[in-house]
């Protein structure tokens, strides 16, 4: 018995040793005063609500808005009151940050380029400042944080999505009711990613496809808030292959989708509210979305009014649900509640049934969301074959980039020459 | 020689003074601080002593009132209302920073909205959003700014003048005799001002015109400094002009005042983490804001009281970001225009010396257009009947209204006017006063109705809004004490004392919230706040031969907190952000023939501007300011000079997170007066 207990003692030691469940959450604070926030959460307790501050001793900005991941070693940020797109490493220490995209609003990335969509109006790029009409996406090119190539799309485009080398961007026209020079957008745009050109744009007939936008493999799950008036709330499955392949390609749900989230098993779900200023009704909905039979048949069938366990239950009893996020890699569900907005928020972990596992104080206005791959995640790889490769005896500075020679190497840089860091003393 | 102009100086202000008197009540009108008796002593020469006439209150001491007149009024270092106001118990003031910045106070943790703004008596309004920027109101025409909490208690008052938590009186300056002046200053951040005076007195009428007009470019330094940020920087888009022209002219009972203001100035937006200066907020604003008002008192049979007044407001208000610079935010020029008509008849009942009763019917017309889109005018009719009666029978002393409001409105926004609201409100004073000491209680229950804005904004307004409730209780002690000048002393020393503790609750705050899981933003009634402090101020007069000096402090503490949901620890009972506990204020003048000095302290403590983590604070800050002034008279011309310094420590603080205020800054003035 004693040396049952031992070894289970020491399977579970072994087990915490490495972190499983590693969320960043985007506390996007409030609006013009500067309280961006992330917080960091590992296997089950919060580590910090401060972290980028803790590890760069300085501030992430003002209104985070949105983060991915853009390979093994860099985080994109989408800072935007602030104008920035900050890169950060997995462990929060700060690379590099451009403001070359003002009011940018969504990433996505293919590892090499991050695209950003932006509600502004011009953008300094490698070429210099170009200006649009609409709205725009911007390509980063990693190897130097610059911006390389942009794109003209729709008025406020917001959700973007890369699916085989194409971007799908859902634009809202949100400044609609305030500019008065244009009304809401309806259509989805899709732009060669590779040209940045665009291709065509698809036309929902849904009007402000605003907010948040969840990719599961060739679906989407867009939101659209109406106008608030007469149009009412809705969401609509998205099918970027049947898109590129010209057929009919959405399906349209008459329920809110303000929040969604991918599930590991190829679903969506997806919380949100209706609200009109007319009747001033608000009603709420919680529900699952099986995304291939949802197209498949047209809307008939996929969409269940249940979530796992006690899910559907918790986010009703909140006060302001304000994100709902799924682990890639572990299954486990978050959602965030922002309270007063005055407070601060709560993060909810769920097991991947369901099960509510705790409720954690974070900062404002949590909303954003990014898994870390576990520490002991395996990546797929199973053998490495050694046989082909040849030592160029290449130098690397520590973002990897290709130093031209020896020569240009000032005393005192550390770069990376066979796979060695070495430091230049002379 | 000397003697005679003396004379003929003390006859003029007894004669002021009397007909004053007449115009209002025989009974009810004094002269406070009176003349020395240098009209006893004829062969020497005298320095008058400056003559305060105000109109006198048959239960002065049973509201809670704070005044700045006179010298210490003008002594102060100000630029506007807000300036003074900062320096009484009990007041918070909202400052965006600048002299752009939008100044609005708030008393007791009421809220804004909930202090009324009276000038000489009819309130300045706002329908659109119920707030007033007091930077638009200069203090060199008024002769007193006072603070009533709860109602002022005069025998006649509008029923406006009960609609309100708190009031905030200016007291327009009655001219004494024929003058002009002009002024010009120079300060900090390229800020020019000119400034003209001129009034008469003639044949029992007396008016000014008063204008103004200022340029600054309002490019500030600041500086954040913190563990996570060393932040440098100048403010941008901070600069204003304005001009601003007013007229006045009274006669016995009769008063009128005439106001229009014109301003451009620059939106600056928080100081938020930038990479550079390239992106910086672009949004400017215009005001054209003009009024004509008119009040005529007239006592009629000994016993009955007469009081009419009548308004028109004309407001207009664009505010605009489109520029091609703007690459934060929607692209838009938008414009706003209020229209206002106001008018009131009020009638006290005096069977008795020690008794009145009275009652008001106020009548307000707002109808507001504004080019927003899903937006239609809106109109507003506003009707206040209030009951009121007063005592002050052997040092006993009471007073009760009850006052009814109702709010109709109309318009063809897509969701409808809001339903009316007809709603009847209650206050209640009582005091008694012994040996010049008042103990005082009070109780006081007022509305504020959803403004325009509240109800049918674009994508903001929720017609389904029901009124905010404040209820204050109060108890307070007040002493005076003075004494005057002897023939045998060259003294004079005055001493006025007073401490009042409070609760307040306000119920279903209307606050701008987003709806549960959706994007949209919607005004709501939300919130349930209980507040209990105590406010303190000390004001002493010390005079002797060609010395005056003056001090006065006021004191405030008190604990404002969350009492919305009794199951959210996080928020239940914990300090409403912006509410400082503690704060003081206290300023020194001394002064000896024209040369004036004055000190002026003020310390601000911790508020919370975010309950979310306890570091989210807004410092303590001390705000000392000094002024000197010196006026050199030539036979009827006049010089003046007087440099001023603010901030004098350089003290880098904030009312608001992220918008800084100006560190030490500084203003030299010229005056030239016949």
């Amino acid at each position: 018995m004693k040396r049952l207990s031992t070894l289970l003692l020491l399977t579970l030691y072994i087990y915490n040793m490495y972190a499983q469940e590693r969320i960043i959450i985007l506390n996007e604070g409030m609006w013009q005063s500067d309280n961006g926030r992330i917080s960091y959460f590992e296997n089950g307790a919060i580590v910090s609500n401060q972290w980028f501050r803790d590890r760069n001793s300085s501030k992430i900005g003002d209104t985070p808005n949105d983060i991915i991941q853009v390979n093994e070693g860099l985080i994109a940020i989408a800072v935007n009151w602030s104008n920035i797109v900050q890169f950060i490493r997995p462990d929060g220490t700060a690379v590099a940050a451009t403001e070359d995209i003002p009011n940018n609003r969504r990433l996505c990335s293919d590892g090499r380029y991050v695209y950003v969509t932006s509600y502004g109006h011009e953008c300094e790029t490698i070429y210099g400042t170009v200006y649009f009409t609409k709205g725009f996406v911007a390509k980063i090119d990693l190897s130097n944080f610059k911006v390389v190539a942009t794109c003209e799309v729709g008025y406020e485009p917001e959700g973007i999505a890369l699916y085989d080398g194409r971007l799908f961007i859902a634009n809202t026209g949100g400044y609609a009711e305030q500019e008065g020079d244009h009304e809401f957008e309806t259509t989805v745009s899709v732009v060669n990613a590779a040209t940045m050109t665009l291709e065509k744009n698809i036309d929902t007939h849904i009007p402000n496809l605003y907010g948040e936008m969840s990719q599961c493999g060739r679906f989407l799950c867009i939101n659209s808030p109406g106008d608030y008036y007469e149009t009412p709330a809705c969401g609509l499955i998205f099918d970027c292959r049947k898109a590129l392949e010209g057929t009919d390609c959405f399906v349209r749900f008459n329920l809110p989708a303000t929040y969604n989230t991918a599930t590991t098993d190829g679903r969506f779900f997806v919380i949100g509210s209706a609200f009109s200023y007319i009747t001033g009704e608000n009603v709420f909905a919680s529900f699952t979305i099986d995304p291939s039979t949802f197209i498949r048949t047209k809307g008939q069938a996929g969409l269940e009014h249940t979530m796992p366990g006690t899910m559907a239950a918790d986010f009703a009893n909140m006060s302001q649900p304000y994100g709902i996020y799924v682990n890639p890699y572990t299954g486990y569900i978050y959602g965030t509640d922002a309270g007063s907005f005055e407070g601060a928020g709560d993060l909810y972990q769920w097991s991947p049934q369901g099960q509510l596992l705790g409720k954690h104080r974070v900062y404002i206005n949590p909303g954003h969301f990014l898994a870390i791959a576990p520490e002991d995640w395996a990546s797929g790889v199973e053998t490495i074959d050694h046989s082909s490769l040849t030592i160029d005896h290449c130098v690397f500075d520590l973002q990897g980039r290709r130093f031209n020679g020896d020569g240009r190497l000032k005393p005192g840089t550390v770069y990376v020459k066979d796979g060695r860091k070495t430091l230049r003393l002379r | 020689m000397k003697h005679s102009k003396y004379y003929l100086q003390a006859i003029l202000a007894t004669v002021l003074a009397l007909a004053a008197t007449a115009g209002a009540s025989a009974r009810n009108h004094a002269i406070h601080n009176s003349l020395p008796d240098s009209t006893a002593r004829l062969d020497t020469v005298r320095q008058l002593y400056e003559v305060t006439v105000t109109s006198k209150p048959p239960v002065k001491t049973i509201a809670t009132s704070q005044t700045l007149s006179g010298a210490d009024l003008q002594a102060l270092s100000t630029t506007s209302v807000a300036d003074a106001l900062k320096y009484f118990s009990g007041v918070q003031i909202k400052d965006y920073g600048g002299l752009g910045g939008m100044k609005t106070v708030n008393v007791r943790s009421l809220g804004a909205q909930h202090v009324g703004i009276y000038i000489d008596g009819i309130r300045i309004t706002n329908a659109q959003n119920g707030t007033v920027d007091l930077g638009k109101f200069s203090l060199s025409s008024l002769e007193s700014v006072s603070l009533f909490n709860a109602n002022k208690l005069d025998h006649v008052q509008s029923a406006s003048e009960y609609a309100s938590g708190a009031t905030v009186y200016l007291q327009t300056r009655r001219p004494t005799c024929d003058s002009l002046s002009i002024q010009l200053r120079n300060a900090s951040f390229f800020t020019w001002m000119a400034k003209a005076n001129a009034q008469f007195n003639w044949k029992g009428w007396q008016g000014f015109i008063d204008g103004e007009y200022c340029s600054s470019r309002g490019d500030y330094p600041f500086r954040y400094h913190s563990q996570y940020e060393d932040t440098v920087g100048r403010r941008a888009n901070s600069d204003i002009r304005y001009g601003r022209v007013e007229a006045a002219l009274f006669r016995g009972g009769f008063s009128s005042h005439v106001y229009y203001y014109d301003s451009e100035r620059g939106l600056p937006g928080g100081i938020v983490r930038r990479l550079s200066d390239k992106y910086t907020n672009v949004g400017r604003e215009w005001d054209r804001d003009f009024f004509v008002q008119a009040s005529y008192q007239k006592n009629f049979l000994e016993c009955l009281l007469f009081k009419a007044n009548a308004k028109y407001t004309n407001e207009y208000l664009r505010y605009c970001t489109k520029y091609p610079e703007n690459q934060n935010t929607a692209r838009v020029d938008n414009h706003f225009r209020q229209q206002d008509a106001y008018g009131a008849v009020c009638l006290a009942y005096m069977p008795w010396p020690w008794l009145s009763v009275s009652s008001s019917y106020d009548l307000r017309y707002s109808i507001m257009k504004a080019d927003l889109k899903r937006f239609e005018n809106v109109k507003r009719v506003d009707q206040k009947l209030v009951f009121a009666a007063q005592m002050n029978w052997k040092g006993i002393q009471a007073a009760a209204s009850a006052l009814h409001q109702r709010y109709s409105d109309w318009t063809f926004v897509q969701a409808g006017a809001a339903d009316p609201i007809d709603r009847w409100t209650p206050a209640v004073s009582l005091a008694y006063t012994w040996k010049g000491l008042t103990a005082r209680w009070w109780y006081k229950q007022i509305f504020r109705a959803p403004t325009l804005n509240d109800l049918y904004y674009t994508q903001a307004g929720n017609r389904n809004l029901k009124p905010e409730y404040t209820k204050q209780l109060n108890f307070g002690l007040e002493y005076h004490w003075s004494r005057g000048q002897q023939a045998w002393s060259r003294d004079m020393w005055e001493v006025d004392l007073q401490a009042d503790i409070y609760q307040n609750k306000i119920e279903n705050r209307i606050v701008c919230l987003p709806l549960k899981g959706t994007y949209t933003w919607s005004m709501m009634n939300y919130g349930y706040t209980f507040c209990r402090g105590l406010n303190a101020t000390l004001k002493g007069h010390y005079s002797r031969g060609d010395w005056r000096f003056s001090l006065i402090n006021s004191i405030t503490w008190q604990r404002d907190v969350d009492r919305t949901d009794p199951e959210d620890e996080d928020m239940y009972n914990k300090i409403i952000c912006y509410s400082p506990t503690f704060s003081t204020g206290l300023t020194a003048i001394a002064s000896w023939r024209t040369l004036q000095y004055t000190a002026s302290y003020l310390y601000v403590g911790e508020r919370m501007w975010s309950k979310a983590d306890p570091e989210d604070i807004l410092e303590p800050y001390h705000n000392l300011d000094m002024k000197l002034s010196y006026t050199h008279h030539i036979k009827r011309t006049s010089l003046g000079v007087c440099l001023e310094v603010c901030d004098v420590l350089d003290e880098q603080y904030e009312h608001i997170p992220r918008y800084p205020m100006p560190g030490r800054n500084y203003k030299l003035t010229l005056t030239f007066g016949i």
